[in-house]
Formats: structure tokens, sequence, C-alpha cells
């Protein structure tokens, strides 16, 4: 049945008779009749809604005609309800005309392109007060933690370590063997060039123990485990378990950062270290396979590459790369607001935050180590 | 269809997991328009039994028939009816407008002004007008539920279902959504189901019940609630209604 609104015009009285059903599946034919309707009630006093002739209606066709009424009376005429024929229809544009707000349709704030660069550097100038604070309060907390063991939570220490460390081994590794492969064949291909294959050996001990080792296998770990950080920290949050914390006296901080930082500054060395072992396997694979070197000869001219300074250079940086993991995955967490949506932001932001922080330490490092002289 | 046939009819549904029976033998008409309570307890069963009857799961003897269109499935179609579950289940990164708009943007061919009339109106209706624009996370528990009754009713259905509305809530808020249940029920016709363990609510809004208990797994008692606290004769729901001790009538 076609939806329309009849409209008798009668000098300065009109009455409107809807015609058909007025309910969700003929919304929009609806609106199209009210729309057409209105246009023949300028200049009224008076506009009747005769409701005989409404069919089924629900709260949507309810809506429509209740704000048909509204409008028309914002426009001057007065308006008057017919609804003896049809008490149903009468008492739900009632309801609907009842509860309307007095006050008028939020609109979302508009903001030009200035207004909002403003805005965004006015926070930017609070997201990095917030971080500063936040490392401010992981130094005292470190101390506190120190001073009274029993604020951190030690046991779940063994798990941190299974998950960030064991579980996370294979994929560590198999990065770690794949750059060495890498390093090995463009050692072969670069260096062969001068007939100084003899020193690839010493290229993947040098490229990988001191500088990629560290940075391949944090990433992977800021990748992972920077991840899972973030997202419990930020579910705990969400779900008011760091208030119950809070409210139980406890630091969340010295609870529950502490333990995860420390389980990263122990298991990442360990990781980093297996993969400077697997990154020689890759290397010795790629040279003996292109090369006319034997495995033996490789494993000896590795041997005497290996020395205190590059093999521990790569080491001393992991627990300040780990440490900005953890920092990093859990302060996100810990900033988290609001609901699940937010939940996944600041996990990706804890990820890219903290892989761009491992590559910026481990800049830093390799500056040091060249004014150094290392 | 006549409007003497119940709007939902459950008949003989048996609900548990593998070997282990949460409740049996449960049989219960919904009559069309009235507003129907399930009490109990905690651990009696009354929200997953509303699981079965919004389809949620389906049941594994006995039937759920809603409509006469017989056991609801999920994903076939516009839903038949609207559902408030306990926290108002609202998206967080949504608007409260945005929250609104998504059942009708997706079954609808409305759009545009037309949407933001309707959901205007659904949330002016549950006294939520000036919030349009307020994300879940910003607003009170309350008006969450309340947001979250107005998103049920924005398909317009003739068939509400709410998990437990009043829990959480101060006296005077709980008072606030049991008057807005009731306005749904009577100026709008809807057919309610409300899950509850709430005695001044239970009494303000149900025209009947019925009573789940977990020790005697299903149905203990059914009628008007009024009625059951005055005249049973059964302790549990006598102790229920009077909020007395159960201890003795388990004989813990």
């Amino acid at each position: 049945m076609d939806v329309v609104v009849r409209a008798d015009r009668d000098g300065d009285r009109a009455r409107l008779t809807p015609v058909g059903q007025f309910d969700l599946p003929h919304a929009v034919t609806a609106a199209h009749a009210i729309a057409n309707v209105e246009r023949a009630l300028v200049g009224c006093r008076l506009v009747e809604l005769d409701l005989r002739s409404v069919g089924d209606i629900d709260g949507t066709g309810a809506v429509q005609l209740a704000s048909l009424l509204d409008r028309v009376e914002s426009a001057g005429p007065s308006t008057q309800v017919l609804d003896e024929h049809n008490p149903k229809a009468g008492r739900l544009i009632a309801l609907y005309r009842r509860r309307r707000s007095a006050s008028p349709l939020a609109q979302a704030e508009q903001r030009s392109v200035l207004a909002r660069l403003g805005l965004m550097a006015d926070r930017s100038i609070g997201t990095v007060r917030r971080g500063l604070d936040f490392i401010g309060h992981d130094a005292v907390a470190a101390q506190r933690a120190v001073a009274a063991p029993r604020s951190v939570d030690w046991r779940a220490l063994p798990q941190l370590l299974q998950q960030i460390g064991a579980d996370g081994l294979p994929v560590a590794a198999a990065a770690n063997l794949l750059v060495g492969l890498i390093i090995g064949f463009l050692g072969v291909s670069q260096l062969g060039r001068f007939g100084a294959t003899v020193y690839v050996p010493e290229l993947v001990v040098v490229a990988h123990f001191r500088e990629l080792g560290p940075l391949v296998t944090a990433i992977v770990v800021a990748g992972r485990s920077g991840a899972g950080l973030a997202s419990e920290m930020a579910t705990m949050k969400v779900s008011e378990e760091i208030d119950a914390l809070r409210a139980m006296g406890f630091d969340p901080v010295r609870w529950l950062v502490v333990p995860r930082c420390l389980a990263l500054v122990l298991a990442v060395p360990v990781l980093t270290w297996i993969g400077d072992v697997l990154a020689l396997v890759g290397g010795l694979i790629a040279t003996t396979a292109l090369t006319d070197m034997s495995a033996r000869a490789y494993v000896m001219s590795t041997a005497n590459a290996i020395s205190g300074p590059v093999f521990l250079g790569g080491l001393a940086k992991t627990p300040f790369l780990a440490l900005a993991i953890g920092l990093i995955a859990c302060g996100q967490g810990l900033a988290t607001q609001g609901g699940a949506a937010e939940v996944g932001g600041r996990t990706t932001a804890a990820v890219v935050l903290s892989i761009f922080g491992v590559i910026l330490i481990s800049s830093l490092f390799t500056l040091l180590y060249a004014v150094m002289g290392i | 269809m006549p409007p003497s046939r119940p709007h939902i009819v459950v008949n003989d549904l048996r609900i548990g997991w593998g070997t282990r029976v949460l409740m049996e033998h449960v049989t219960f008409d919904v009559e069309r328009g009235s507003t129907f309570t399930i009490l109990g307890g905690s651990g009696s069963g009354k929200s997953t039994l509303l699981r079965y009857l919004i389809g949620l799961e389906q049941p594994r003897a006995g039937t759920i028939d809603v409509d006469g269109l017989g056991t609801p499935h999920l994903y076939q179609g516009v839903p038949r009816f609207g559902v408030l579950f306990q926290s108002g289940a609202l998206f967080g990164s949504m608007t409260l407008a945005e929250n609104l708009a998504l059942p009708l943007t997706m079954w609808t061919s409305i759009r545009g002004s037309l949407v933001r009339e309707l959901v205007q109106a659904k949330l002016d209706l549950v006294g939520l007008g000036a919030f349009a624009e307020h994300l879940p996370g910003q607003i009170s528990g309350g008006m969450k539920k309340r947001a979250g009754i107005a998103r049920a009713m924005m398909l317009e259905p003739d068939l509400l279902f709410f998990d437990e509305p009043s829990a959480g809530l101060d006296p005077i808020t709980a008072v606030e959504l049991d008057q807005l249940i009731l306005t749904l029920s009577r100026d709008l016709g809807i057919t309610i189901v409300i899950v509850t363990h709430e005695l001044p609510s239970i009494f303000l809004v149900a025209d009947s019940c019925i009573v789940l208990d977990k020790v005697a797994k299903g149905i203990v008692a059914r009628g008007d609630p009024r009625t059951l606290r005055d005249q049973s004769e059964i302790p549990f729901v006598h102790g229920f209604f009077t909020r007395s001790s159960l201890a003795a009538s388990h004989g813990v």
C-alpha cells in the first residue's frame, strides 16, 4: 500500500490525512510524502492531523508525524491531532512529542585545521610530560621494590620469563639465523669482488654481534611481547583491575611494571646471545654454500674474530633495549582510557613506539662506541 | 495473528552441557503485550535461559517458539526483538548516536537526516537527548542501560528482552528505568521479558513471572508476583519474595 499524506486546504485551515502504513519498512516513502505536503501548508493558521486512515503505525512513523507537527508549530500555525478513530496512533505521537528534549540537537564540534593543529601541539606537551612522569615513577618504583620486595608480584616472574623468553625463542632464533644468512650472502657477493671472502666470518661477527643481533632480537621482542604486555595492561585498565590494585594500596607500577621490565631485561640478553650463535650458523651456511671455504676454516676464522669488545659491546645494549620495550609497552597500556577500541589503539602505539625506541637507542649506542673508539 | 496467541511459547526445554543438567522441564508462555519476569537467585540459570530465548544458544531438548516462527536463529534477516544486555553493551568507539544508527543503516534503506531524526527521538524517549555525541565511556552506568534500551528499540521490535536492567543502579535511577519499562509496555504495547532479582522492580513492572531454582533445576513457581509473595506455600518462593533466609528451605 502506498503511503501518502493528503492535504485539504480551506482558507487558512488545513487538514492533513496520512494514509497508509507509517512504520519502519515504509519510513523512506513516508518521509517523502511528509516533505511533499509541508509545502502546501504555507500561510495556514490551523493545521489538523486526522489519523483515521493511518494503518499500521510504530515508533518510527510516530516520530515522523510528531516531527511534522513540531515543525509546523515552530513555523507559526497551531496544530490539532484528531485521533478518536485511531487512539493508538495518537498515543504514540503524543508520547514522542512529550519526550522530545527542549535542547537543540547536539552536533559534533567542527574545528578548523588550524585549531586542530593547535590542539595537537597542546596535547603533545602533555604526552611528553606524562611520559617523563611515568619514567620517573618507574625509577622510584624500582628503588622501592628493592626496599619492599613484597610490593612486587614476584610470582608472575617465572611465567613472564617463559612468555617473553622461551615462547619467543623460535621466532627470535629464526629471525637471527636469517639475518646471519643475509650478511653471509652480502659478504660473499661484495667482498668476493675484491677476493676478500676470507673476511666474511669476521664481517658476520662484527655486524651481527655488535649491531644487528641486539637490534633484530629487540625488534622481534617488541613486536611479540610489547604487543602482549600493552594489550594485557590496557585490558586490565579498562576492566578497572588497575583501579582495584590502587584501591587495595598496591602501586600498579611496582606490582606489574617492575616484574615485566625485569623479565624483559633478563630474557632479551639470553635471546640475543642465542640469536648471535644462530647468526654464525647462518653465515656459515651462506659462505660454505657459495664459496669453497670449508666449514672448519669458517669456524676457525670466526673464533679469531670474536673479541671481548665486539661481543660484550653488543650484549651491553640489550638490557637498555629491553627496558625501553617494557616501559613503553606498560606505559601505553596503563595510559588506556575508555573501551575496547582504545585497547587496540594503545597496543598499536606500543609496538610502533617500542620498535622506534629500540632503533633509536641502538643508534645512540653505535654513536657512543664510535666516539669511544671501540 | 489473533492477539490471544502467546508471544513466546517455551515447551519442556532442557538446558545443560554434556551430562550436566542446569534445568529441565521448563515450560511457560509469555502473553503478547505483557511484562514477564524471569526470577531466581544467583546461579539459577536466569541469564542462561535468556540466551536460549534470544537464540544465542540452541536448545538440545524441548522447543522455543517466538512469534509463531519457531526457535530464534541469529543471522536470519532483521532481528524480531531487541535485547538489552547487562552492561548496555554499547560499542565503545562509537558515540551514542552512532550506536543507535547502526541497526538502522544495517537493516533499512533509511539514510541521512531521517536517521538522525529517528535516533534523536529514541534518545529523547529514554531521556538522553542531550548526549547524542557522547561516547559510552563518558556516561554513567544507568545512562548506558537507557542508551542500550534505545538501541534495542531502533528496529521497532514488539518484543524486548532485558537482562538485569536495574542491577548495579542506585534506587532512584532504578525506579526511573522501571518507569521507562512501564512506558514501553503500556504506551507502545511492547512485550517485555525481564531477567532480574530486584524485588521493588518486580512488583512495579511485572504482570507475571516464573521463579527458577538451582536446587530444583527448573521452575518452582509461576504467576503474579504479588500473589506469589502473599500466598505461596513453597518456602523458597516465600523466602525469595519476602527476603527471608533461603538457608532453611535448602536445608543448609
